[in-house]
């Protein structure tokens, strides 16, 4: 039988508390979920107190007694294995980057989607899965293979399984993963104004140190996404939050992009991170040039800086991981961006996954029976040529 | 894997070769804080011969660029070649560790 997971939550409407029991019903009757409900942070950590079960805590920001905010710098107090997604309004990016600085795992925002805080929910209670199994495996000292295929699900469950797409642009994302080494994540996500975020990025380390380095990366990487003007300030800030806390001189290399399909600008940032490829629907292709910029982590206040170029119709950015321009064959030859862009020169690209897809066919048949050691990510996202 | 060392003067020169991968780049951390250790000389490391550095391997070079800044010892990388030098105008490295094109730049720069 499945497991039923006990979710928290926390906010000072009377209205929520119905909304969700009938929105949430069916998980609720096949008993995925069950819900406790609390009033204001002191209520809930009453609740927590009381109750071992609790999985997750769902929580408003604005509440009277105790806030959201002060609740999630209270809660690791009494469970530390507890993971909390914030409820916000939306663009209220300074709680938001509060709220991810103190631990938050993710956040919706209001008016709440219920479908979109359901795939929130559950890629919440995955991570929290692999998490508590990442937390046995160390008490129990078992071998290395075991605590990294721990930290490759953990990777796996920050991942996003819905691309946004309009009648102007669709967008993909897709990761395999390397048996031994890896640390690679991406995101793409809906900003204000119609715009959508892109980020790909890799991670120095392996295992679940530096899983737990990613994960930080990514939540860090999404609130400063959704709070800033521009990738080179996003950058900045995250590169900041990270520094702050890392004694182990761990880094992630970044690209973060904004794309605005009403006018096809594509702006960048590079965090020591590949340079984007841009495909031409003719199949002939421009290699972006980098930023200047260095991995985040290590150099305090590093002044990153961003490229805008306007992407025409039909045309696809290609974004992507050394795992694709470092794939090795059995002459230890290097794929090499070159290859790539060879690939799409006899075979333009379709539609955005068909560009994705390319990509890891690509790197799959030139390497051939060698094995794959390092991750390989690619994400992709084409301008739509005018319907005619 | 192997570091050989020689001493250009007072500073202390270590050569790099091969590949350094997440598979071994623990043994290369090891290798080159053997080389290095017991001694308060600055330090050169010479990538002339090393191929291929991944991030699991730059990570190593920042671990020990820390290491003997706390040590308030000089430290240079010099001679990247190919792929290692694209990682580290890519990565932005060469910007957070003292890079020279010759290891006679290197180890006239980082001497006292």
């Amino acid at each position: 039988m499945e497991q039923t997971y006990k979710i928290l939550v926390v906010d000072d409407e009377p209205d929520l508390e119905p909304l969700i029991l009938q929105r949430m019903r069916r998980d609720i009757r096949a008993r995925r979920y069950e819900f406790v409900f609390a009033h204001n942070g002191v209520e809930a950590l009453e609740r927590l107190n009381e109750d071992e079960d609790i999985d997750m805590v769902l929580s408003d920001i604005n509440m009277p007694q105790m806030d959201g905010l002060t609740l999630l710098s209270q809660i690791p107090d009494v469970n530390p294995n507890i993971r909390s997604v914030i409820i916000s309004a939306y663009g209220d990016m300074k709680n938001i980057r509060t709220a991810m600085n103190r631990g938050a795992f993710d956040f919706v925002t209001k008016p709440l989607d219920f479908s979109d805080l359901r795939v929130t929910i559950e890629r919440t209670l995955q991570h929290l899965m692999e998490w508590r199994e990442a937390l046995s495996s160390r008490d129990q000292l078992v071998a290395l293979q075991n605590e990294l295929d721990v930290a490759s699900k953990m990777q796996q469950s920050i991942l996003p399984t819905e691309f946004p797409s309009g009648a102007a642009y669709q967008s993909f994302g897709h990761m395999v993963p390397a048996r031994n080494v890896g640390g690679d994540f991406f995101d793409i996500l809906p900003l204000d104004r119609g715009r959508i975020g892109l980020a790909i990025a890799d991670v120095s380390d392996k295992g679940v140190p530096a899983a737990l380095f990613m994960m930080s990366s990514r939540t860090l990487l999404k609130g400063a996404a959704i709070g800033t003007e521009s990738p080179a300030e996003a950058l900045r800030e995250v590169n900041s939050l990270l520094f702050d806390d890392n004694e182990a001189s761990m880094f992630v290399t970044v690209l973060y992009a904004v794309y605005d399909p009403a006018t096809g600008e594509f702006t960048y940032s590079s965090g020591g991170h590949d340079a984007p490829l841009i495909v031409h629907a003719d199949g002939s292709s421009t290699l972006l040039p980098l930023t200047g910029g260095v991995v985040l982590g290590i150099v305090p206040d590093f002044p990153f800086e961003q490229h805008t170029v306007t992407v025409a119709p039909g045309d696809t950015v290609i974004l992507y991981t050394d795992g694709v321009t470092e794939a090795m064959n059995s002459n230890r030859d290097e794929f090499g961006i070159e290859r790539l862009q060879q690939v799409f020169a006899s075979s333009p690209p379709g539609d955005s996954r068909d560009a994705n897809r390319t990509v890891f066919d690509a790197v799959a048949s030139f390497a051939g029976d060698t094995p794959q050691s390092d991750d390989v990510t690619c994400v992709t996202l084409q301008r739509r040529e005018p319907a005619s | 894997m192997e570091i050989t060392t020689e001493r250009k003067g007072e500073v202390l020169v270590a050569l790099t070769e091969d590949r350094v991968d997440g598979s071994n780049a623990r043994e290369f951390q090891e290798a080159v804080q053997a080389a290095i250790a017991g001694e308060d000389a600055p330090v050169v490391l010479d990538m002339e011969r090393l191929v291929y550095i991944s991030s699991a391997g730059l990570r190593v070079i920042l671990m020990i660029a820390r290491a003997l800044q706390g040590e308030s010892r000089n430290f240079a990388v010099c001679s990247l070649v190919g792929p290692v030098r694209e990682v580290f105008e890519i990565s932005g490295f060469d910007k957070i560790i003292q890079t020279h094109d010759t290891q006679e730049k290197a180890v006239a720069a980082v001497q006292g």
